[in-house]
């Protein structure tokens, strides 16, 4: 049986690449070694992250390999039978989930397979599994993470606690039908129930007719006694009862609800252009309100639910939409808390260049934020752990699996037909095959598919083009196609063609039959008030949209001859009316500023000191013939008309003029930036070929520096070192001291993969404790030592494992890992019949328990390498 | 994308172009479901509400036909939501449906159990509703068959009333057409109603309302129950049955304020029936006094809330809805429809003024400047007393001369709000003043002279609003009015908007103090004016003295 290690030591440069690529968490941050890379590829959270991302066929081709290999063989021929495959295309499917497994290094086929059939381990790429007729393995690990019945089996020994070191007899499948026969009426239902699994079941109370059957088939070991209070089918019982079948059905392709509706092209454009075009309205329009008022930041960093309120219905839309549109605009760093006191959000200066652009990139921009943000609008409004209303803008809301729930919901919408509307339920069919293990909630789905809506990348609820487009974009580079189109193109070309015509009507209203022209769209949105929006823009003039324009720098006769420009007909006369009577009223009153003021009943004197030329630093404008304005603080007016020989005196401050612009807000740069970069996913180091190829080489130097260091200082002997330890040094160098050791040279194997600290160490500084050469029955290296730790879990062989107690003194045990996990192993001792669990970083080395070996000291020696 | 004349807004909006070839097909196949929400000069507004779309469903058109509607007459790809909600609205009306049975009397029968389940569930069905019979049905109060509608409808499963009516006393009434005919619009607004059993139709004032009243009666020819406004309205009433049918004069009972007859057909006053004493409606029994065969309701829009009440009470009668619109300044459309009825016949005002029924009128809109004196007093003034000096700006009163002047000759009413005001004005003039303190013979012996021509110019308050009939006014001058209420400017536009022998323009002047409060609520009556598809002008006071 080979090791996993020595496994993907064997593999050739390509398959390590394509290994790297399905499981792109093992390349980042670079493993040091292979060997290292192998810790990370059997740990539980690499692992975990591999399975969720399988769909369900490779899931089912895992399953069947843990649980037949366990106890058993199998090999890849075996695989179609077992899940149910039936024709070719089924068959073709269970290889194509075998090849991505083997791919993906969650199975691998034995090298060493006892019938002395050597398996060819071709390109990953090749058109057949590996060695077809190679009994395969589940990688160390993977039966963990699958859970306690893969594919609804009991293990092996399951349902006997006691049978640890003597697994339960079970019958053979050849007397099993034999028994059945036998077998009272209500005992075929019992196992009925358990056949597919969980095969773990309630025993019935005592004197029912159900308990009777339970008993006779306890008596006849068809079920096997749990714990007080259940039973549990036997695996080969089961498995027999199946007719060695691991699964009722293959799962083949995705469902996609065969009555999903489907949506005609140009409805799909047509509600994707609008929905893109509203969206990237609503966000200018947030912008344009916050520049204006900016609402104030909460304690908590959010926005109060009043102002959330208030940003609805100027937007005109509901709650819902406002949470999006203020979160989307957060996440593109549009809007920041401006960090002063009382903080508010303010736009940034991102603004500024995001609104000179034309609607299709504007909105190619918000599309792009949107798929990588972590915000979750759709959870504000609810309620957090602690009762508390969630705020929009809440830096709480982020979830880092956000943009992975939105790239697999549109990933979902993709693989259909185009035209096909998915609702959240059907979606949600097509991610529980694809993703089995990671299935978002329904309501999660339903959000992501109500923003994609009202962002237009889906139209009518189907995959727009544009929506097609960023999906293509934003795939990682490896399976990026080349010819993908530009989102904001794909949005261009399905927006209606622009109407530079308005119909002015008689009461006060006007609509332009189509999407407005840029100059058209301009104009109206400084003069009118919008009414409707949609296939056509309604607008109405009223005496405050007039005055606007008015304060804008418009006059009468300028709004008139142009709204006349772009009208079919003249200018309505009530129209007209309307703006020559709002010009009319404009400007009657003046304002301006000045800092003080000088009055007098005599106008001869004020006269006089305006045309004083001593005086022009004064700034004095006459007002009035007996008011004067001046742009000095009256301090400085009055001293300096007292220098001049004047005799003034200065007056309360009641009457003086404050004049209050209104500016449009905006934060630095800065802040705008770091804005964002808290907001969006960081774009991610995404994998290039390049990188993964230039790493594999790097990887097999490692391992081979490492494997070269380790040699030469071969004579180290571990008795010996721990011999001295236990005189001389209380404490023994045990991988404890390894790992901490480790964390000051900050590794690429980060501590924090899993909590097995003592696989920091690529090098073990406790030089005198004896390195065995990994892969080789017997090591003291960490990292090798977890993989063998996790092999004989995998293989349920025993191993000899050196200990260091708490007072320092090692302890040799010949123990059957159950259990890597979390810092700590979890063995049984068969020499004590006891289970123990013990932290990682008190074992001191781990050797594969050789029959042959007289001691295990001469075993490392003699079977380094 | 076709190139149709009607534009789908997502806001349940529909935007029809008039000019338009397909304009006028694309509008008769829309009105059936769609509610005219404006009709101005290039683009008309119809709005897409439950109420309508369940009328259209009321009157046999299902969704399907809606949704083909739109998607033939729309220039953009119709938004697939709002053909989802229709489908869905329409859906909901007649799942549930009020229907005699044999045994168990009145019952409410579910098309859909599981409907029922949530309308009987309901806390708002307490007390209306019986014992379930089965899946499908459960007994109705009968006493609470108007208020159950009331609910249903509220709910959002308008029921299908199939419970039929009962005959009421058979009274053999006949119209009368000699010389005349009912119009063809009005011959359909008698057959939509008939046809549906109860409900509303919808003309404009001057389009013959009363006649289709006439109409329902004659085809039901049972003794018959007509609600209306005021004493006046109610004689014209009798008046004009008395002419265009059998009926006689002994036939017809007035049952108002003044006097308490109760005849085969009787007509009473809003007022009467609303009229409490310690607390008791003491004229209710009026409405089980006969067995009444038919109930007419005048001026729908403006019925009284108790009296929606009372008639939660008279569903088993038959029930005819005249109005000029539909729209409540209160807000209880969906009363008028769950209580009275769905709408059975609507014309647009511009039609039948196309087809020469009513008089095409011009609205002018005039603008007084005020002296600076009266600027001033106005800009000081309190909030409260603003519209009032603005109303009754005195120079008003020389442009009201201008235009009685202009239009001399032609019947001219000045129309006003403020008694102070419009006595000085009749004095100026020289005309009569008719206000809520005119006796009825008074007024009444006014209306006539101004009506046969003898008298061409009358002020008049407020009153003058409801329900009379003034055949020759072509000329219409208001100098101040409440607070710019659609529902009164339909009122006012329709005192003038009766066929002119002669096919004269009617006129229809409005005086308003620049720059004042009055201007704002003469812009209210400008939009609603320009919704209506009527012309509307501005004139400067100064221009009309240059003109003259």
């Amino acid at each position: 049986m080979s090791s996993f290690i020595g496994y993907l030591r064997d593999r050739s440069d390509d398959e390590l690449v394509a290994l790297l690529r399905s499981r792109p968490d093992l390349a980042s941050p670079s493993p040091a070694t292979l060997s290292s890379l192998a810790v990370r590829a059997t740990s539980r959270s690499s692992l975990e992250r591999a399975l969720a991302g399988s769909d369900a066929s490779v899931l089912q081709v895992l399953e069947a390999v843990t649980a037949l290999s366990d106890g058993g063989t199998v090999r890849a021929s075996d695989l179609p039978a077992a899940v149910g495959a039936k024709d070719e295309a089924e068959v073709a499917a269970v290889e194509r989930a075998l090849r991505l497994a083997i791919v993906a290094a969650l199975v691998y086929p034995d090298d060493e397979a006892p019938d002395g059939e050597h398996a060819t381990t071709g390109g990953a790429a090749s058109d057949r599994p590996d060695g077809a007729t190679a009994a395969l393995l589940a990688s160390p690990g993977l039966a963990e993470v699958l859970g306690p019945y893969p594919a609804g089996l009991a293990g092996p020994d399951a349902g006997n606690r006691r049978a640890a070191v003597a697994p339960m007899d079970q019958p053979t499948p050849e007397e099993i039908p034999g028994l059945l026969e036998a077998a009272p009426t209500g005992a075929k239902p019992v196992l009925d129930a358990l056949l597919w699994g969980p095969p773990v079941g309630l025993a019935p109370s005592n004197n029912t007719a159900a308990a009777a059957a339970v008993d006779w088939l306890i008596r006849r070991r068809l079920l096997a006694p749990g714990d007080a209070r259940h039973v549990v089918l036997p695996r080969t019982v089961a498995l027999t009862l199946r007719g060695g079948r691991t699964h009722a059905a293959p799962a083949t392709s995705p469902p996609i609800p065969a009555d999903a509706p489907h949506r005609a092209p140009g409805l799909v454009a047509a509600e994707s252009a609008a929905a893109g075009e509203r969206a990237t309205l609503l966000v200018a329009r947030l912008i344009r309100l916050w520049e204006q008022t900016p609402p104030a930041v909460l304690r908590g960093g959010g926005l109060g639910v009043r102002e959330l309120r208030r940003a609805a219905q100027l937007l005109e839309v509901d709650e819902a939409e406002a949470a999006f549109v203020i979160e989307l605009a957060g996440a593109a760093g549009f809007i920041a808390d401006d960090g002063e006191e009382p903080a508010s959000f303010a736009p940034t200066v991102a603004v500024d260049e995001w609104s000179s652009r034309d609607v299709p990139d504007r909105w190619a921009a918000l599309a792009r934020t949107w798929t990588t943000m972590l915000r979750t609008p759709w959870l504000v409004g609810g309620r957090d752990d602690r009762g508390g209303v969630r705020a929009a803008l809440d830096p709480e809301l982020q979830r880092a699996w956000a943009p992975r729930l939105r790239r697999s919901v549109l990933d979902a919408l993709a693989q259909t037909k185009p035209g096909t509307a998915l609702d959240a339920p059907g979606v949600l069919a097509v991610l529980r095959w694809r993703t089995p293990r990671s299935v978002p909630p329904v309501a999660a789905v339903a959000a992501v598919l109500a923003e994609a809506g009202r962002l237009g990348i889906l139209g009518a609820g189907a995959l727009s083009d544009a929506g097609r487009a960023l999906l293509a974009e934003s795939a990682p580079p490896v399976s990026r196609k080349s010819d993908t189109a530009d989102p904001a193109d794909a949005l261009a070309a399905a927006l209606p063609r622009a109407v530079d015509e308005i119909l002015l009507q008689g009461d006060l209203t006007g609509v332009v039959p189509g999407r407005p022209s840029a100059a058209l769209e301009d104009l109206l949105d400084r003069v009118t008030h919008v009414e409707s929006r949609g296939g056509a823009l309604t607008v109405r003039f009223t005496p405050e949209s007039v005055r606007r324009a008015l304060d804008a720098g418009a006059t009468a006769d300028g709004l008139l001859a142009e709204l006349a420009g772009h009208s079919r007909g003249p200018v309505p006369q009530p129209l007209e009316y309307l703006v020559r009577d709002a010009a009319r009223r404009h400007g009657r009153l003046r304002a301006g500023s000045a800092s003080s003021y000088l009055r007098a009943d005599d106008p001869s004197l004020l006269a006089g000191l305006t045309e004083d030329s001593r005086l022009a630093s004064l700034g004095l404008v006459r007002l009035a013939p007996t008011v004067l304005a001046s742009q000095a603080p009256a301090s400085e007016l009055v001293d300096m008309l007292r220098a001049h020989g004047l005799a003034p005196v200065v007056e309360g401050p009641d009457g003086q003029v404050l004049h209050i612009a209104a500016s449009a807000r905006r934060v630095g740069r800065r802040a705008a930036v770091a804005a964002r970069r808290r907001e969006t996913a960081s774009p991610r180091e995404q994998l290039s070929d390049e990188r993964l190829l230039a790493l594999v080489p790097a990887l097999r130097r490692a391992e081979e520096e490492r494997r070269l260091d380790e040699s030469e200082r071969l004579p180290g002997s571990l008795l010996t070192a721990s011999r001295q330890s236990t005189h001389g040094s209380p404490t023994a160098p045990a991988l404890g001291d390894a790992g901490a050791a480790a964390e000051d040279t900050p590794s690429d194997l980060g501590s924090t993969h899993e909590g097995v600290r003592a696989d920091g160490a690529s090098q073990p500084p406790a030089a005198d404790a004896e390195p065995l050469a990994p892969g080789s029955t017997g090591t003291a290296d960490p990292v090798d030592a977890l993989v063998l730790l996790r092999e004989a879990a995998a293989e349920k062989v025993a191993v000899w494992v050196e200990l260091v107690g708490s007072s320092g003194v090692p302890d040799r045990r010949l123990l059957r890992p159950v259990l890597v996990e979390g810092g700590r192993l979890r063995a049984i001792d068969p020499a004590r019949e006891s289970e123990l669990t013990v932290a990682v970083h008190r074992i001191a080395s781990v050797t594969r328990d050789v029959p042959a070996a007289a001691l295990p000291t001469t075993t490392h020696h003699e079977e380094s390498t | 994308m076709t190139d149709g004349p009607l534009i789908v807004q997502s806001d349940k909006t529909l935007l029809l172009e008039v000019d338009h070839d397909q304009a006028e097909a694309c509008r008769r196949a829309i009105a059936p479901f769609a509610e005219l929400e404006r009709a101005p000069e290039h683009v008309h507004t119809y709005r897409l509400t439950p109420l309508g779309l369940w009328n259209a469903r009321a009157a046999g058109h299902d969704a399907e036909q809606v949704v083909d509607v739109l998607l033939q007459y729309s220039r953009y790809p119709v938004p697939h939501a709002l053909l989802v909600d229709v489908a869905d609205t329409m859906s909901r009306y007649g799942r549930l449906q009020l229907v005699q049975d044999p045994v168990h009397g009145l019952i409410l029968h579910a098309l859909d159990p599981a409907v029922l389940v949530e309308v009987v569930r309901s806390k708002r069905t307490a007390g209306l509703l019986g014992a379930r019979i089965d899946a499908t049905d459960v007994i109705v109060h009968p006493s609470e068959r108007g208020h159950l509608k009331q609910v249903l409808l509220k709910l959002g499963w308008p029921a299908e009333d199939l419970a039929g009516y009962v005959d009421g006393e058979a009274h053999q009434i006949d119209l009368l057409e000699d010389g005349w005919h009912l119009r063809p619009y009005q011959k359909q607004a008698v057959d939509g109603f008939f046809h549906g059993g109860s409900g509303v139709v919808v003309l404009p004032c001057g389009a013959g309302k009363t006649l289709v009243g006439a109409g329902a009666m004659a085809r039901s020819s049972t003794t018959t129950l007509i609600l209306v406004t005021n004493t006046v309205s109610a004689r014209q009433w009798r008046d004009e049955l008395i002419k265009r049918t059998s009926l006689t004069e002994d036939e017809i009972g007035e049952y108002s304020g003044a006097r308490k007859e109760i005849r085969p057909v009787t007509i009473a006053t809003y007022q009467v029936l609303t009229t409490k004493r310690k607390g008791v409606y003491t004229h209710l029994e009026l409405l089980d006094a006969r067995d009444w065969g038919l109930v007419v309701y005048d001026e729908v829009h403006l019925l009284p809330a108790p009296i929606f009440r009372m008639t939660a009470d008279l569903q088993a009668r038959r029930r005819l809805g005249l109005t000029a619109t539909l729209v409540r300044e209160d807000g209880r459309e969906d009363e008028v429809f769950s209580l009275i009825g769905p709408k059975r016949f609507d014309a647009p005002w511009k039609d039948i003024e196309a087809q020469g029924y009513i008089a095409p009128a011009d609205c002018v809109e005039v603008r007084l400047t005020l002296p600076d004196a009266d600027r001033m007093a106005y800009a000081t003034a309190e909030p409260e007393e603003k519209y009032r000096l603005a109303a009754t700006a005195k120079g008003k009163n020389r442009v009201v001369e201008q235009l009685v002047a202009k239009h001399e000759g032609e019947p001219t009413l000045v129309i006003g709000q403020y008694l102070d005001q419009l006595h000085t004005l009749a004095e100026h003039i020289g005309a009569d003043l008719i206000t809520g303190e005119t006796r009825v013979s008074e007024r009444q012996r006014l209306f006539d002279a101004f009506r046969s021509g003898e008298i061409t110019k009358l002020v008049v308050s407020k009153v003058a609003n409801f329900s009379i009939d003034l055949p020759e006014a072509a000329v219409a001058i208001q100098v101040s009015g409440s607070f710019g209420s659609r529902q009164e400017e339909a009122q006012r536009l329709g005192r003038i908007m009766r066929p002119k022998a002669d096919g004269r323009t009617a006129h229809f002047y409005t005086v308003v103090a620049r720059d004042t409060v009055d201007q704002d609520f003469a812009a209210h009556r400008q939009r609603f004016l320009a919704e209506q598809g009527y012309a509307y002008s501005i004139v400067d006071a100064e221009d009309l003295v240059i003109e003259q």
